[in-house]
């Protein structure tokens, strides 16, 4: 194996990782686990910048005048870094949204009592 | 022995599954490995020994545990360093602990 897809796969796999921690950050929000929310979502931005990093090496390699190879494959990497961070921002948006709605439906609760 | 690799869509796997094939032969193991997309997880681990999730898909694990622990399926998270290197020893040896256990 090149060393390019190294280079791609070490993106997919951080970065792949960062997303399934977001999508774990949204539910534990829904289950009221704020803390763990935000645990999962600065834990996978960690991993996420192993990905950005892999990533902007090849782009200083190719502004230096060394010729970046393409790939489908790389390709895939770059997809899955811009949806990850995409998806990032909105689930740190779903986990404000289920703050809110624990903090709105306890109000109600307690007109109740 | 059957194991079954699944990500969101198959495609970064199958590049691994080669890697791990390739070590199987080496140990003249006789082993069955393939990628298949998540949403297959519930009819492709009938005839399964061991489920392996790929880590973009690790949110997944609980709904695949309760999948394949009533099937008696071994299944767990690829680590992401030994994905990200595309050690098909490494994963392989990790596949074959899940049976172990």
């Amino acid at each position: 194996m090149d060393g390019m897809e190294l280079i791609s796969f070490k993106i997919i796999s951080a970065v792949g990782t960062a997303k399934s921690m977001y999508i774990e950050a949204i539910q534990a929000a829904k289950q009221g686990n704020f803390e763990e929310a935000d645990r999962l979502i600065e834990e996978g931005s960690n991993i996420f910048i192993e990905g950005h990093h892999a990533h902007g090496s090849l782009i200083q390699q190719e502004a230096s005048g060394e010729k970046v190879g393409f790939s489908l494959l790389l390709m895939h990497a770059e997809d899955q870094l811009m949806t990850t961070e995409t998806f990032k921002i909105v689930a740190q948006e779903f986990i404000e949204l289920y703050r809110n709605v624990k903090m709105l439906s306890k109000g109600e609760n307690r007109n109740e009592d | 022995m059957k194991i079954k690799l699944f990500c969101a869509a198959g495609m970064s796997t199958s590049m691994l599954v080669a890697k791990m094939q390739e070590s199987a032969k080496k140990r003249g193991l006789d082993a069955e490995i393939v990628a298949y997309p998540e949403s297959h997880l519930g009819k492709e681990t009938d005839d399964c020994d061991i489920a392996l999730l790929g880590p973009q898909v690790g949110y997944q694990l609980g709904k695949a545990k309760g999948i394949c622990e009533p099937k008696n399926v071994p299944v767990a998270v690829i680590p992401m360093q030994d994905y990200g290197m595309m050690n098909g020893e490494k994963v392989l040896d990790f596949a074959l602990n899940l049976k172990d256990k």
